[in-house]
């Protein structure tokens, strides 16, 4: 039954797809169902599956190596993230859908992308992770050039180059794996690593690897896809790509580090430099964006530098490492459902406004307070307030740096300064959820904001979906023993995590501590650094100014002008210098032989052909050409001669 | 004898209509649609009925005789060629109807069906040889088609390589005479003791022969006439250097390699590294150089130069393992590029467009044409689960698997190589179906179902091979005698 539940969670969002589109071509609102139906029965699979218990099922032979594919805690859970993440946004997608276009190739590409990732998440082996990891990339891809404007194209081509790139090195150090392990099971991997003597080549393979995996989570340097991407797609596609699919990206990360590198000292030290400055560049991003969903993309880059930075905690933490993997796993669950509340409200807002701009939405939650639950509440967890899901992930987070700090009193001055970077990154995440939402919620709107009078600015199912998923937050905060310890458990199998030797207790001073002087230090930054400096006040009221340097965008400083100039400058040397030689050896051969003769070759007239003269010509210069030759072969045999004569 | 027929018939049958020289379109279409369909017919029969048999024409010395037979191999690629060629027909017919001179293309056209079986059912080097000259000759005027002062220079530059190639390759073919002969066997016909000592002589002869045969696989420095050869009338791009001549070549290759020299007495020697480093250069040469081409079906031909490579690379791991890998490379590479081509002169056919950057919309416009295309490009590029994504892992895979250095330059370059194979298609995509301009009002000017038709069969069968992929392979190697 289980081993069917697998299947069908994987094939049947494909198996859908086209049926959706031929439906679509008849009835746009039955479509709408349709595919409504289909993520709602992907979503009550995932919870049979939850309940099913640990499964394992192999189709031996597809796609070269076969696919195989298994369930347990972890691989369960994050399925039924994507399966709600993937529900909840197709009912958004309705209202937020209204008046596009292309709405037909848009869901036939929203199916393929949820069989890709749930294919990554309940894959067995690392090759089967790889082939719906590139099957997710590439139909996402549709998601974000949906629009078809300027600027998704350019986020578009942007997300492409990295899927592909990042897909090919990953592919190239699966290779590596593969042919040094013997296996990409992902279970045996821990035994087939510590079997291998060169150590030199599995960290080749490792990092190579990591490559892909890295950039689709939104890693430190390879996050620049984010947020312009985030930005581009629809809003409710925004949601699964920052709560679910970025989230692959962690799978492959986490198959690496507790796998293959499980405890490995050095690579946790990769992981936490990665981390660190992914979590501070992200959020400092996110103060600077005046674009709300900008602002929630660079959010989602700075939490993947928690998560990494949790990630890099457990390889060092060898095997006291239990808090370590209690909040990697609590702080993806609690990202992703933050991140799945936050953008479709944003594209709530997007419905009524047709903007993200900070300048323009300014003020436009004042007066509803319904919005302000459902955007304040997620934002408050994000940035780590008491009481809510948010802070117990960070806590558990926090505490495992301190814990290393404790263990290893070597290194507590470098790890001194992880925590305090880690406590930082937390008040700069409160503070762009402060410049938020005293935007949107406190401020009133600019005087020729054409939505001002309006009333009704949501659907009661928007609506009242997004309050469904907002109301688990504070159980799940204040009930933190029950609630979220049970979710814990379950990635401890997958990540190898000791159970915690008793239960936190989430409420004690000292944790409270670290999160107080994170949201000390986010009040300072909004009162001290983004008030004064980030926001300019006049007669018209106040006004956003984008004041992050052009210059510092890694995009258009580095890689395009990287991949756009000067790489194909090297390759076309190398190409023309190539075929010089081989043109040139043509060339002289017939300049030799065909000498004094005209030439009735046209150079290729478009660059690319070659042809002869429309009219043929008559042969010139054949008695010539004939004593010529001759002379030639007279040459060539006085040096043969001269050989035959030297040889002996 | 059901191998000759289908050999012999095509070619007859072909001459027949060049000397009927009939205008009239319904009885032509009718002669090449029947040709076409009961030659693949007896091709793919005498697969099934003489796999494994031989038949003698005529012998002329103890080693020297025109024999046919059906092994794994050339059943393989027989089978391919037949598939492919009674859709190309289909397509070949539509599209002709504007090009003039359609007699004396069918009628070449035809022959060139028997002359490539010819290729697939020689048992031995020498018929093989003789198999591979008439091919030259017997696809020359179909490169020449249009006459005008393109075609003329792309048909020079034609017989040209085929001829350099031809020298080659014959240099080869008289050592293999010399030191053993014989038909065709996995593992060689090479006496070994009587070479003892001499093996730089043997290994020299075989990068010779390799170049040689892989002139027609467009291997670098010798790929310069499949991008003129481009000229040609759409068909003849798609199914000639796409997958029968240029196939042929890859073949003959796979022959010369292992079952005429033997391949473990190549495997890690200087003769592994040069073939294996030219067909490296080649694969990213040829991506590169498609990358930075603007015309449509001249960056598909770069496309294919690079994907031949693909294949040398396979066989020239000197594995078994490589040798099925180069097969299935072989296999996926043709239903793909055959409808890419397709899909390209479609697009000429209805719009005259031949630049990408012309293709502003053209999804729209063409919706099931360049769905096709958009499948096969994809699967071309090696995205999963698609058919070039097993081809390209086996081939990478069976390249890490030899434990070489030059095994590691082979996956390095493929590798680098799918990066640019992925830039040049999808910048395709990108213009045909989200230009970034503002839409225009499209009509359909998808082609009608003669043109149509050979796409989404050819589409459908890059599906299916895709989804069987695995007992499709299986079958190969049981075939090839390979255990995998």
């Amino acid at each position: 039954m289980s081993q069917f539940l697998l299947l069908f969670l994987v094939f049947f969002p494909t198996v859908c797809a086209p049926v959706s589109y031929l439906i679509g071509r008849k009835s746009k609102g039955m479509r709408n169902y349709f595919v409504a139906v289909v993520t709602g029965l992907e979503l009550a699979a995932a919870v049979l599956l939850m309940t099913s218990g640990e499964a394992a099922v192999r189709l031996d032979g597809v796609c070269g190596l076969g696919l195989g594919f298994a369930a347990d805690g972890f691989r369960c859970l994050m399925t039924l993230i994507a399966a709600i993440g993937w529900f909840e946004a197709t009912l958004m997608l309705r209202e937020y859908f209204a008046h596009s276009r292309n709405r037909n190739r848009y869901y036939v590409f929203w199916l393929l992308t949820l069989t890709g990732t749930v294919g990554v998440f309940l894959s067995a082996d690392l090759f089967t992770t790889f082939v719906f990891f590139e099957v997710m990339s590439f139909a996402s891809w549709v998601m974000v050039i949906h629009t078809e404007k300027p600027d998704a194209i350019k986020a578009a081509e942007t997300y492409l180059a990295v899927a592909v790139i990042g897909g090919l090195v990953t592919l190239m150090g699966i290779f590596l794996l593969y042919h040094l392990l013997g296996t990409l099971e992902i279970n045996s991997l821990y035994h087939a690593a510590s079997a291998v003597e060169s150590n030199g080549a599995l960290w080749v393979a490792g990092l190579l690897t990591l490559v892909g995996f890295a950039a689709k989570a939104g890693s430190f340097p390879l996050h620049i896809w984010l947020p312009t991407a985030h930005s581009a797609a629809p809003a409710p596609a925004s949601a699964v790509l920052s709560g679910v699919i970025i989230k692959t990206g962690i799978f492959g990360i986490l198959v690496l580090s507790t796998q293959v590198f499980r405890y490995d000292y050095n690579w946790g030290i990769v992981m936490l430099a990665l981390g660190v400055i992914t979590m501070v560049l992200g959020a400092v991003l996110a103060v600077f964006s005046i674009d709300l969903k900008r602002t929630l993309a660079c959010s989602s880059v700075s939490q993947i530098g928690f998560i990494l930075t949790g990630i890099a905690m457990q390889c060092l933490l060898g095997h006291h490492n239990a808090m370590a993997v209690d909040g990697t796993l609590l702080h993806i669950v609690n990202h992703a459902s933050v991140k799945l509340i936050l953008f479709p409200a944003a594209g709530v807002i997007y419905c009524t406004t047709h903007t993200f701009d900070l300048n323009k939405i300014r003020g436009f939650g004042k007066g509803k307070p319904l919005l302000m639950l459902v955007m304040g509440i997620p934002m408050a967890s994000l940035a780590g307030v008491p009481g809510l899901n948010g802070y117990v992930s960070k806590t558990l987070l926090h505490e495992s740096i301190v814990e290393y700090i404790h263990l290893v009193p070597q290194t507590a001055g470098l790890f001194t300064a992880v925590e305090w970077a880690f406590l930082f990154a937390g008040g700069l995440t409160a503070a762009y959820m402060l410049k938020l939402f005293i935007c949107i919620f406190i401020q009133s709107p600019a005087e020729e904001a054409h939505w001002a009078g309006k009333k009704k600015y949501a659907s009661k199912l928007s609506m009242g979906t997004l309050a469904g998923l907002v109301a688990v937050m504070p159980v799940m905060g204040l009930l933190p023993n029950k609630v979220m310890d049970g979710l814990a458990a379950l990635g401890r199998g997958f990540m190898h995590g000791e159970a915690p030797a008793h239960a936190a207790e989430y409420f004690a001073w000292a944790n409270l501590k670290g999160s107080l002087i994170s949201l000390c230090i986010g009040v300072a930054v909004y009162l001290l650094i983004i008030r004064p400096f980030l926001t300019v006040r006049d007669c018209t009221g106040v006004s956003y100014p984008d004041r992050w340097p052009q210059k510092l965008d890694l995009e258009t400083g580095l890689y395009r002008p990287l991949l756009c100039v000067i790489l194909p400058f090297i390759g076309a040397f190398f190409a023309r210098v190539a075929e010089g030689i081989v043109e040139g050896t043509v060339h002289l051969l017939s300049d030799l032989l065909y000498r004094g003769q005209t030439r009735n070759v046209c150079p290729p007239e478009d660059e690319e052909f070659a042809a002869y003269d429309a009219k043929p010509k008559s042969r010139v210069g054949f008695r010539y050409s004939f004593a010529y030759s001759i002379i030639l072969m007279g040459i060539g045999l006085s040096l043969t001669l001269l050989y035959v004569l030297f040889k002996g | 004898m059901l191998m000759l027929i289908s050999v012999l018939f095509p070619i007859l049958s072909g001459f027949a209509l060049l000397l009927s020289g009939t205008e009239d379109r319904h009885r032509r279409e009718v002669w090449v649609i029947a040709t076409a369909v009961f030659t693949a017919g007896l091709a793919i029969a005498a697969v099934l009925t003489g796999y494994g048999t031989k038949t003698v024409l005529v012998r002329f010395t103890q080693t020297v005789a025109l024999t046919f037979g059906a092994d794994g191999l050339g059943s393989v690629f027989a089978a391919m060629v037949s598939v492919l060629w009674v859709i190309a027909s289909f397509y070949a017919l539509e599209y002709m109807k504007h090009e003039g001179a359609e007699t004396r293309f069918f009628g070449f056209f035809l022959a060139s069906f028997g002359v490539t079986l010819g290729v697939a059912f020689s048992a031995n080097i020498v018929t093989m040889y003789l198999f591979y000259e008439l091919l030259t000759l017997a696809t020359l005027p179909l490169v020449m088609h249009a006459m005008n002062g393109k075609a003329r220079y792309a048909g020079k530059t034609y017989i040209l390589y085929s001829m350099t190639g031809a020298g080659l390759g014959f240099v080869s073919m008289i050592f293999l005479q010399y030191y053993g002969g014989g038909d065709f066997t996995l593992g060689g016909t090479l006496d070994m003791n009587a070479i003892a000592g001499s093996e730089n002589t043997m290994l020299l002869f075989f990068v010779l022969g390799f170049f040689g045969f892989g002139v027609k696989a467009a291997i670098f420095p010798f790929h310069g006439w499949l991008l003129d050869a481009s000229v040609a009338p759409t068909p003849v791009t798609a199914l000639l250097h796409a997958v029968a001549v240029v196939k042929s070549g890859v073949f003959a290759v796979m022959r010369l390699t292992y079952y005429s020299f033997h391949y473990e007495a190549i495997f890690g020697t200087w003769a592994q590294v040069i073939v294996v480093c030219a067909a490296a250069f080649t694969v990213v040469y040829g991506s590169a150089n498609g990358l930075r081409t603007p015309h449509f079906k001249r960056r598909l031909a770069y496309s294919t130069v690079s994907n031949l490579s693909y294949i040398l690379v396979g066989v020239a791991m000197m594995t078994p393992a490589g040798l099925v890998a180069g097969v299935a490379h072989m296999l996926f590479h043709a239903v793909n590029k055959i409808t890419l081509f397709f899909g390209c002169g479609a697009v000429y056919y209805r719009t005259h467009k031949e630049y990408v950057y012309e293709l502003a919309y053209i999804g729209k416009e063409m919706p099931v044409t360049m769905a096709t295309f958009a499948a096969t490009a994809l699967s071309l590029m090696g995205v999963p689960p698609l058919c070039g994504f097993t081809s390209k892992w086996m081939l990478g895979t069976a390249a890490m698997g030899t434990g070489l250095t030059v095994g590691w330059i082979g996956a390095g370059a493929l590798i680098i190589s799918a990066l640019l194979t992925a830039l040049y298609l999808m910048s395709i995509l990108f213009a045909v179906y989200a230009p970034g301009e503002k839409p225009i009002h499209a009509e359909n000017k998808d082609p009608n179902w003669l043109m149509k038709g050979p796409l989404v069969a050819l589409a459908c069968l890059c599906v299916a091979v895709s989804l069987f992929a695995h007992p499709l392979l299986e079958l190969v190697s049981q075939l090839l005698g390979v255990l995998l």
